[in-house]
């Protein structure tokens, strides 16, 4: 599943790259998430609770910054979690860029998400929904925070 | 899996236990939908409270009004047999007959279906059509809420998890009212529609349309009420011009996903193609 979000940020890129680096600030702008802790360089863990009508899934899992340039604004970042309980995975791949327009900046963010296991059982249209709020929730928030 | 399972005998205990077990409870009415969900092994409630050995839920029978109330145990068949429900309207047991099978209609519950919050079943649309408002009972007491506005996405509803459907309350029907239930199934008789929509209309005096209310669904994370098609007959004549302008405007109404039933786009247009079709059903 792929999907693409973009937030307009009225800020200069070096603070929105400052702001999108610092991954456990960075993260908790995502709903559900808690938890996330350094791991390495790098590397992160943490803790994402989903609620899909009764079904409430946490997702416990690691994040890697897997490449990063400042110059060009971009990074990837790949995200690995499981359900213990439901019995099922996640595995994302982001894709973010940011790009300054006179003053303000734009991130953009392409996630590649795989859904293994029981999750599936909820029907791929329902997962994308659901992860489609969830990136467009953190790209509101990281845009919100920078601006404060 | 394993998870105890409780039988209360009314309305009060039930509640006492939805408040004791908080989010390791999990109410069933007639269980259709949560013993698939914890088949799948998406659900896995420590405790389920049953509802069926609760007298005094099930009942169907005209008000004094000359609405219809609906006990939230009633299952869908016994509404698609009641001879109230029929004598309300006609196109309500039609959506209630057209859920899945008839295993599935003398199982599954008309309060358990509202709860569930699926947007692609049949009785919510219609129910929300004909302007139908819940009974909900918890601790702190009973209110009302719109079928309209229950469901807040897929799955999920404005119910808190100790709150209890009790009834569906429908109100009286005008005179000179239609209601239409029109269900397109590509596949088989027994499937989910890829699109639904309820309607009701109502003509003045002068044959302009007094009040139209138009509710699909399938094509959203919740029923879609298409009020700019609504707004665009009220006050109008209905001509066959001006219902196929009015129902073209569902298109952005909807929201569907794509899904095995079809493309998104390809939901959008069907959407159009049966909002014309009911809407002509009423004005023939």
């Amino acid at each position: 599943m792929k999907f693409t979000h973009t937030a307009t940020v009225a800020a200069s890129r070096d603070r929105v790259w400052a702001k999108l680096m610092d991954i456990p600030a960075a993260a908790r702008c995502v709903p559900g998430v808690a938890s996330v802790r350094a791991a390495g360089s790098d590397k992160y863990l943490g803790t994402l609770a989903v609620q899909v009508g009764p079904v409430r899934l946490v997702l416990d899992g690691d994040l890697v910054v897997t490449a990063r340039d400042e110059k060009a604004g971009t990074a990837s970042v790949k995200a690995d979690a499981k359900d213990s309980r439901v019995g099922g995975a996640i595995r994302a791949t982001m894709a973010l860029h940011l790009s300054e327009k006179e003053d303000e900046t734009e991130l953009r963010i392409a996630t590649d998400l795989a859904v293994m296991g029981r999750i599936g059982e909820f029907g791929q249209a329902v997962i994308k929904r659901k992860a489609d709020q969830l990136m467009q929730d953190f790209a509101d928030c990281l845009a919100r925070q920078v601006m404060r | 899996m394993s998870y105890d399972y409780h039988e209360p005998h009314s309305l009060d205990d039930a509640l006492a236990l939805l408040t004791r077990f908080g989010d390791d409870g999990h109410l069933m009415a007639g269980g259709t939908a949560t013993v698939l969900l914890m088949r799948q092994g998406l659900l896995r409630p420590a405790h389920v409270v049953s509802l069926r050995t609760i007298d005094g839920l099930s009942g169907i029978a005209r008000t004094p009004q000359g609405g219809l109330r609906i006990g939230a145990m009633a299952t869908h068949r016994a509404v698609e047999r009641s001879d109230a429900a029929r004598g309300y309207s006609p196109a309500l047991v039609d959506a209630f007959a057209s859920v899945a099978t008839v295993r599935i209609r003398n199982q599954a519950t008309v309060g358990g279906n509202l709860a569930h919050a699926d947007p692609a079943q049949d009785p919510p649309p219609m129910l929300a059509a004909l302007n139908a408002t819940i009974t909900v009972r918890s601790p702190r007491g009973e209110r009302t809420e719109a079928v309209e506005t229950l469901a807040v996405d897929h799955f999920t509803t404005s119910l808190s998890h100790d709150e209890v459907i009790t009834s569906v309350l429908l109100p009286p029907i005008l005179p000179g009212t239609r209601e239409v239930y029109l269900k397109f199934l590509p596949q088989t008789a027994d499937d989910y529609a890829t699109v639904s929509v309820a309607a009701t209309l109502r003509f003045a005096d002068d044959a302009t349309v007094a009040d139209v209310r138009i509710v699909l669904g399938a094509v959203g994370p919740t029923t879609i009420r298409a009020k700019r098609v609504e707004d665009a007959l009220r006050g109008a004549r209905p001509t066959p011009e001006r219902i196929r302008d009015a129902a073209a405007l569902v298109r952005d109404e909807v929201d569907p996903l794509d899904d095995l039933r079809g493309s998104a786009d390809y939901k959008r247009e069907m959407a159009r193609v049966w909002t014309e079709r009911a809407l002509a059903a009423l004005t023939r």
